[in-house]
């Protein structure tokens, strides 16, 4: 692409920088910016510069935060004894947006897959296992994606606090609610079958 | 009856636009070398698994100098006929049609047009190292039961993780114990329901393989086949434990069933060091048709019969046995190709039934 002024050029290609924005995305950013106010452009690097620099993590969960305990840790009207371990951030959203989880979070960072080179160490697990020493945590509940290295971090996690007086769950893995029971894929119907549930407990839901 | 019988190639390998029909249940084509006898049996092949027999990419199939392919068939299942259609768009892109109806995972398709092909080449199953033989065994087992092919990939995937924790660990020269644990136990796991399954069917297999050589060969020559596993004589839990320190070392898992083999030999000796060539391919065939029979029974169906080049190295007497059972005894139908019109011809006048001769 050729630019007549290089400050344009450097500006697309920062915007290229960000996943999934290619060099004519990031160019019709750049030109939306210059079409607007100025005020509008210096207001955004600001807020974005803002963001970065100040932004921080939960001391207890890893959770990003403006304090140095998040708003949910901080909520007095959420279960405290109670924690949901995820992955990562986004993972808290989700299951934030489901408003069926009232108790604090444990953000571990990802899982451990030694393939991409992630041990325990790269994770927050020990931090999780202190916590749960710490708090005399009631029950953890793992919301791990149900695939090996998932399955791999629940184990290990399992394992380290086993001598805990602690209860550990995880999410239900089978039939997507709303779904077609023809359309579900073999692997999850089986699952489903072995992991069936009592009707007065599904009921009760 | 399960039989193709019709097929139109387009652009594929030497073809510009053929057709051919079949509508006999023996099928014999002719032609010289380089005339396109395997090409038309891979067509079929094709249409039965999506893909070629050859592990080769689609783009090499289609005709030089053009762009893209077309393999329509007719089949006959059951005394109702299907159409299937693959096709190889001018961007590489597949597309795979079975009445009309696209298939969004070819996976599906595969296990419902059951076919066994026998080339020269495999003889690789008997010649080389035991990585033919597990993949033979577990393209076979994977086609008959549902759950091995995802226990044996989740497999693959842990043993991969391991390897690579025991090369980090060798890196920083301290490793997780714990974390070793759980991978153990996630690998055993998987490793135990597939050497189980492994086992249960290589029991039932073996001695049909065994059987078909006898008839195929006339004599027994003194053959024995065994499934071999580190796990035949102790549990994987303590292979593991036992070769700790080795693996270690060596930066990978040395033990499981991903070193599993099935162990050949004729007179207590390596089948592939003292086996004639004749003897090879009667093994092969022996193989392969037991296959052929395992899907026969559990599909209900004989699957079609691809023969290629089959007369080459095989003596008189055991293309007639041969012969008399895939043509007679198998209840398929069966293409076989040749160079040799004439010997093709005798063959079948020899059998007796009904059959189409295709000279290219």
């Amino acid at each position: 692409m050729q630019f007549s002024s290089s400050l344009l050029e450097n500006a697309v290609n920062e915007f290229a920088r960000f996943p999934g924005i290619g060099k004519k995305t990031a160019l019709r950013m750049v030109l939306h910016l210059l079409k607007q106010d100025e005020s509008i452009t210096e207001n955004f690097s600001e807020t974005i510069a803002r963001m970065r620099r100040d932004i921080k993590f939960c001391q207890r969960c890893n959770n990003v935060s403006d304090a140095d305990i998040c708003s949910i840790c901080a909520n007095s009207l959420r279960n405290q004894s109670l924690i949901c371990v995820v992955e990562n951030l986004r993972d808290v959203i989700a299951i934030e947006n489901t408003q069926q989880f009232s108790g604090t979070y444990h953000i571990l960072g990802g899982v451990i897959s030694p393939l991409d080179g992630i041990g325990p160490d790269q994770l927050q697990i020990e931090s999780l296992v202190q916590r749960i020493q710490k708090e005399q945590t009631e029950e953890l509940i793992f919301a791990l994606s149900p695939n090996i290295q998932g399955d791999t971090t629940i184990y290990y996690i399992q394992k380290k606090i086993k001598d805990f007086n602690c209860r550990i769950t995880t999410i239900a893995r089978g039939i997507a609610f709303g779904g077609d029971l023809e359309y579900a894929d073999e692997l999850t119907l089986g699952r489903s079958l072995q992991n069936r549930m009592p009707v007065d407990k599904y009921i009760s839901h | 009856m399960f039989a193709c019988r019709h097929i139109a190639l387009t652009q594929f390998r030497n073809y510009r636009f053929e057709s051919f029909n079949f509508n006999e249940n023996i099928i014999g084509i002719y032609g010289q070398n380089g005339s396109g006898k395997t090409n038309l049996l891979d067509a079929i092949y094709y249409l039965c698994f999506t893909k070629s027999s050859f592990n080769r990419p689609d783009a090499q199939s289609v005709k030089d100098g053009f762009a893209g392919f077309r393999i329509d068939g007719r089949f006959e299942k059951n005394k109702e006929e299907h159409k299937l259609v693959c096709i190889l768009r001018e961007n590489n892109r597949k597309e795979f049609l079975a009445d009309e109806e696209s298939y969004t995972r070819f996976s599906e398709h595969i296990g419902k047009y059951p076919c066994v092909m026998i080339a020269p080449d495999d003889v690789s199953l008997i010649t080389e190292g035991s990585e033919e033989r597990r993949k033979f065994i577990d393209t076979l087992l994977s086609q008959l039961q549902h759950d091995y092919l995802e226990q044996l990939i989740a497999y693959n995937k842990i043993l991969q993780q391991r390897n690579s924790f025991l090369k980090f660990a060798a890196e920083r020269n301290n490793y997780d114990e714990q974390l070793l644990e759980i991978l153990n136990s996630q690998l055993l796991e998987k490793g135990n329901f597939i050497y189980e399954r492994r086992q249960q069917f290589l029991n039932e297999f073996l001695p049909q393989v065994l059987a078909q050589y006898i008839s195929i060969a006339d004599k027994d020559d003194k053959l024995s086949l065994e499934y071999e596993s580190q796990l035949n004589n102790n549990t994987f839990e303590e292979l593991l434990q036992q070769n700790l320190q080795r693996d270690l070392y060596l930066q990978r898992t040395g033990t499981g069933i991903h070193k599993d083999d099935m162990v050949i030999e004729l007179k207590q000796t390596t089948f592939k060091n003292i086996a004639s060539q004749g003897q090879r391919k009667s093994l092969l065939f022996a193989f392969k048709l037991a296959a052929f029979e395992t899907l026969k029974t559990i599909k209900g169906f004989a699957p079609i019969l691809l023969l290629d080049d089959v007369f080459e190295k095989l003596d008189e007497k055991r293309m007639e046995n041969l012969l008399q059972y895939v043509c007679v005894q198998s209840g398929a139908q069966v293409f076989i190709t040749d160079t040799h019109k004439d010997r093709l011809q005798q063959s079948f006048i020899k059998i007796g039934k009904g059959y189409n001769l295709i000279g290219l």
